[in-house]
Formats: C-alpha cells, structure tokens, sequence
C-alpha cells in the first residue's frame, strides 16, 4: 500500500506490475489533463501539494480504503505535482482482489476520496495567458 | 452635548456568516441583544431596534423599519433620521461582545455635537468605526445625498464626514464576531488578555495567489486559529472565508477554535481540487 506525490511523469506499466498475483480483479483510474474546463480552454495545469499533510492524508484514504473493502488485497495511488501538459496523467489509481466487483466499488471510493481530502490545489493556465486557481467543487460540499 | 441621543441598535442585519441571528447569539450566558441593552439603557432612556422593512416579530423595545429591502447600515441610520431628525443618535451594531461601559460613557462624555459624527478609531486598521458612533442632526442631509448617489459604504460614509475621533479605552469593546468561531476568540481574549505571538503562516493554493507573499512571519495577538486568519483575511482581502478553510498546525490538521500556540507554524488550506 502506497500514496506518493510526484513531480515525474507517472508510468502506469511499473505500478501494474506490482499488484500480486492473487489478484484477478484489478481496477485503475487514470486522471488525465484535458483540454477544457467549464466551456474555457485549458494549455495546461500546474499542481500543488502541501508537503507533508498530501502524503500522510494520502496514506489514510488508503489504509481507510483497506477497512472498508476488506476484499481488496492491493491499494496504491499516485498524485503528479508541478507543470503538466495536456494529456499527462495527473493521478493514478489502482484497487485490486481477487474478483471485479469490490475493485470497481473501491477503485471509485478511493478516486472520490483522494480529490475531496488530500490537500492537493490546481492551477489552470488559459490561452490568452491567463490562469485560474480551479477545482473548487469542494467549496459547495465541504467535509 | 446639549439634546440628548436617541440609541439605534442594528439587529436587522444579513447574517449569512453566523449561520444565525447575530442578536440572539449567547454569549457567557446572555444574548448579544440583552447585553447590549443593559449597557446602553443606564445611559440612554430611548432606545429603538434597527429591523428589516418587513420584520414583524415583537420586540421589547420599539422597533424602527428600514425603509426599503435591504439598505444596508446606512439605510438604517436613514430611517432612524426619519423617525426623529432633531436628536442626536448613538447607532450601534449588536454583535459586539464586549462592548462594554466604559466605552459607551467615553463616546457620550467626549462628543462634541460640533462634529457631524464622533467614533472610535479600529483597533487593527485605525479606521473610523461607523456602528459604535454618534451622529448629529447635521448629518442626515449628508446621508441623504450618499444614499441618492447609490452609495452603501457605512465607513467611507462616516469619513466623508470628517470625524471627530477617539481611541478605544478598552481595546477588544469593537471586535466584532461574524461567525460562531469568533465568540470563542473573543472569551479567550477577554480572559487571558492580548498576548503577542510569533507565527509564521505558509498560504496555499488560490490563497497563496493573494498575499504578497506565500509564506509570511508576524506578530499577532489572536488567541485562537480562526482569530489569526480573521486578522489576515482583512488584511490581504483574502477572497475565501473560513468555513471552506482548514487550518493545520505543525502539519497536523486542527480546529478554528484551537488556542493559537506562539511561534507555531500555522498554513491555511483552501478547498482541495486534486484529481
């Protein structure tokens, strides 16, 4: 079980090749930098992360992820921090056990989670050079 | 002073950050209405409530309707003019803890009704204070004009009457509580006093694009988090209040109404938005 914040590009072959073979059932969620955010051209994100809390919290969701879906034998995520281009992969998420259907339940708790309570902050660049702190669904439901 | 003040006390206010009437607030005991009555009534025989053009709950004490929706302060002050243009009136809001006598007496001793308005100075900003201040008759046609110009500012209201000013004697009498969080500020300052405390505060994400500076050392007297980041919302007109802030202490998430440790490494957290 892992959380790690990461200024790399995130290689999701690796991270795979981790989940141990009990495991028939294994669910991923690849967070991608897309090109548009509520009808405004996106060029590209930069994310934040307060050094120490991203992780520790990170680890939480996870170890809480292990409580709840007992069945899942293998949890880890991922989280990209600095400038990323279109397309990058901003988070990684992997819930794996031995059958489908709790690895889908807690792939999508887990994703759910990782955005509302690891203090991770997002910021969009626009074409005409202007940039927008963005994300902050949190705002109309905040824990 | 020769015509003695009426008193105006403001509880028709919008008060979307307390989440609840700021006048029935509890607070060691009484409400913040109660309290404020007690002082001001060994003073000042006549007292009004300021309250919304439609309010139609029953008071003890007469009541005086704005005389539109919503007109802000300003239009309260308006309305009490309107009830009574030849007497003075104290305007004072209701969500002050600990106002107190000894500033009451000060104000009323020290007026001079040659000033169109007499006030207390901030304790934080040094700023003339609209809603603890005594307005002569000869401020109303002032105000009608700022009002007929569709302006609402209560503060730029009372300096564009030049002032007469004063510095607090007690100087916590004005800090007001917007939010429940700061009741609890106010009782810790009340009882232990302003105590300096180094802190240094890392800002982040869309509050880190506000300040001068992501990450800033200071002197503060707040006793609690949510009296430190009152402190500096006003200062860097922070756009984010505090309910979707979180406070962490020594990389530990903690509580607004925690005692603020000196030289603690404080940081402010805005709405999460990973993913």
């Amino acid at each position: 079980m892992s959380f790690h914040i990461s200024t790399q590009p995130i290689e999701p072959a690796p991270l795979l090749a981790q989940v141990p073979q009990t495991c028939g059932g294994i669910v991923t969620f690849e967070g991608r930098v897309r090109n548009h955010h509520e009808g405004k051209e996106v060029t590209a994100l930069e994310y934040s992360a307060h050094p120490v809390l991203a992780e520790k919290e990170g680890l939480a969701v996870l170890v809480e992820a292990q409580q709840k879906f007992p069945q899942i034998t293998h949890v880890q995520a991922i989280h990209r921090t600095g400038p990323l281009a279109l397309g990058d992969i901003a988070v990684f998420v992997i819930a794996a056990s031995s059958h489908r259907a709790e690895s889908f339940e807690a792939c999508r708790w887990l994703i759910d989670e990782i955005k509302h309570r690891v203090p991770i902050w997002k910021l969009e660049h626009y074409p005409d050079d202007n940039s927008e702190w963005t994300g902050c669904e949190g705002c109309k439901h905040i824990h | 002073m020769t015509t003695p003040p009426k008193a105006l006390l403001l509880i028709g206010g919008k008060s979307s950050r307390m989440g609840q009437d700021k006048a029935s607030l509890t607070f060691e005991g009484k409400t913040l209405l109660e309290r404020t009555i007690e002082i001001l009534q060994p003073h000042i025989p006549e007292i009004f409530l300021s309250v919304a053009h439609d309010d139609t709950r029953s008071f003890s004490l007469p009541t005086i309707p704005d005389l539109s929706p919503n007109p802000g302060p300003l239009g309260a002050i308006q309305a009490a003019f309107t009830h009574d243009s030849s007497s003075p009136w104290l305007v004072l809001a209701c969500d002050l803890p600990l106002f107190d006598d000894a500033t009451l007496s000060y104000l009323l001793e020290h007026s001079s009704s040659a000033h169109s308005a007499s006030c207390f100075l901030n304790r934080l900003d040094g700023r003339a204070e609209p809603l603890c201040t005594l307005y002569q008759p000869q401020a109303a046609d002032s105000l009608n004009d700022y009002l007929s110009a569709q302006r609402r500012c209560a503060r730029k209201f009372l300096e564009s009457l030049n002032p007469q000013t004063f510095t607090l004697p007690s100087p916590l009498a004005l800090d007001n509580a917007n939010r429940p969080e700061h009741l609890t500020e106010l009782s810790l300052l009340s009882s232990h006093g302003l105590v300096e405390k180094e802190v240094t505060i890392t800002y982040y994400g869309k509050l880190s694009s506000e300040v001068p500076n992501p990450e800033e050392k200071l002197t503060t007297t707040a006793a609690t988090l949510a009296g430190l980041y009152e402190e500096v919302r006003l200062q860097h007109h922070l756009s984010l209040d505090l309910d979707i802030v979180k406070p962490v202490v020594s990389d530990e998430f903690v509580n607004w109404t925690d005692p603020l440790p000196d030289k603690a490494p404080v940081a402010f957290l805005p709405p999460f938005a990973g993913g």
